[in-house]
């Protein structure tokens, strides 16, 4: 398994990358004696292990402008450059070196199976940018920080949720790439589609079907998730958020098309639309491939051992007593 | 300073940031541990605890005065390792160990390890074969 799902550094170059492309360009995408492998129902066998690590951001460098999609040379150069060149550290900035030394803890992307893409950003379109905030939106990051301002470390409610081992941003909708154990496993039968997410081991179960959504007073952290096919491409229609499912600032309003298709027998090809009229002015979509690795994917049982909740609060009291003490 | 601790302090020497959660981060390392109280240690390991969401090694270290404290240092996702090759049985107790990292901010014995090695130099966890690039911990 270690020498599947890692791969040191110049050696993951030596694979063949797979670039995921526009829908328009998947046809003729991949291996051309590979034909759609499918469930008993008929529809595509989306089932294994997959992973969405990435050295794609999900925003375009603004230096960049308009230009969508690498050409393969650029593409292969920058995966390169970001592979090796450019390790975690420097991704990371100031932050880093005061951390892991992270290719010994294996937190640097180069020892992973990385999922890639000719895209410049994980956004697609001309600006391949998060769309600007509504004035209101603005309001109510700035109300929510001014209110946090000074409470940050009164309890451990104050937390983020990602601390506190209740959800974390990647597990989706939308699926983005974690960090680490980036890494997911799709099952599919009995009118359902399992998805589990390795961080932090959330699994979604949705429905296939025509049944609509809840009423407006359920709401799930991860949303209500609906699924149909359209051909040969999954999609999930998910609402129902929770009031503090914040995800790129979103409210509990967010509605997130999730669309699978996939493109080769590596591959799916994995596309969200994030729309919210309360916090962007219009809605955003993106687009990334899952790279199927070879099992398992293993629990990760955030809080069972979560001693940084306890050291951060112990941190902030003592830290209050020194400045006490500094005051008298 | 606690004494009998073989325990190096150096001056901060630049100014970080902690404006997020960073994403590739359980936690905030900042509220946790105090970049001002950086630790070298060197001792035995006890115990490892193979818990998410972080490793955690335990180790005896022996200060000047024959004193020997028990500390706790924070390793990475027990899921990484793992896929790392590194096992339950890779640290056995009683092996030497070299920690240089970081004391937590409420002035007891745990810290995060930034890099552990054995008494040999080789570096724990991925040891002379390690896959990073370019030895980011030189820099």
């Amino acid at each position: 398994m270690t020498r599947l799902c890692l791969a040191a550094g110049f050696g993951l170059l030596a694979l063949v990358p797979v670039y995921g492309q526009a829908p328009a360009k998947v046809a003729s995408a991949g291996n051309k004696d590979w034909s759609m492998p499918r469930t008993l129902e008929g529809h595509p066998d989306l089932q294994g292990f997959w992973t969405n690590a990435s050295v794609t951001p999900l925003e375009r460098p603004k230096e960049l402008g308009a230009k969508e999609f690498y050409t393969p040379e650029e593409a292969a150069e920058h995966d390169r450059h970001e592979l090796v060149d450019r390790t975690s550290w420097d991704r990371l900035g100031s932050q880093a070196p005061v951390h892991y030394d992270m290719s010994q803890y294996g937190l640097d992307v180069s020892l992973v199976k990385v999922a890639f893409t000719r895209r410049t950003s994980l956004i697609v379109g001309p600006e391949g940018r998060i769309p600007p905030l509504t004035g209101e939106a603005r309001k109510r990051r700035a109300d929510q920080a001014a209110q946090r301002r000074g409470h940050e470390f009164d309890s451990a409610q104050d937390r983020p949720l990602q601390e506190r081992c209740i959800v974390w941003s990647n597990e989706g909708p939308p699926m983005t790439p974690a960090a680490y154990n980036s890494n997911l496993q799709i099952v599919q039968g009995g009118g359902f589609v399992a998805i589990m997410q390795e961080m932090i081991h959330d699994t979604r179960l949705i429905p296939i079907g025509a049944q609509p959504h809840p009423a407006s007073d359920i709401r799930q952290w991860l949303g209500d998730p609906r699924g149909h096919w359209e051909g040969d491409t999954l999609v999930v229609d998910t609402t129902n958020f929770t009031n503090r499912t914040n995800l790129f600032g979103s409210t509990e309003n967010l509605h997130v098309v999730e669309r699978f298709t996939m493109v080769d027998a590596d591959t799916i090809l994995y596309e969200f639309t994030m729309d919210d009229p309360a916090t962007w002015t219009k809605p955003w979509t993106a687009q990334l491939p899952l790279t199927r690795i070879e099992g398992p994917i293993f629990e990760y049982a955030c809080h069972e051992g979560n001693l940084g909740m306890p050291n951060t609060l112990s941190g902030a009291r003592a830290a209050e007593e020194a400045a006490k003490k500094g005051a008298k | 300073m606690r004494t009998g601790i073989k325990l190096a302090l150096a001056a901060a020497a630049s100014a970080v940031f902690f404006v997020v959660i960073p994403a590739w981060a359980h936690h905030a390392f900042a509220a946790e541990f105090d970049v001002n109280r950086p630790i070298k240690l060197r001792g035995t390991v006890t115990k490892m605890d193979w818990i998410n969401p972080h490793s955690w090694i335990h180790v005896d270290v022996k200060g000047p005065d024959g004193q020997v404290v028990n500390w706790m240092i924070e390793g990475g996702s027990p899921n990484v390792l793992l896929r790392l090759g590194f096992t339950k049985e890779a640290l056995p107790g009683g092996s030497e160990i070299v920690i240089d990292g970081y004391q937590a901010k409420d002035g007891s014995n745990r810290g995060v390890g930034k890099v552990v090695r054995f008494a040999d130099g080789r570096k724990l966890f991925l040891g002379s074969s390690a896959p990073g690039a370019k030895g980011e911990s030189d820099k």
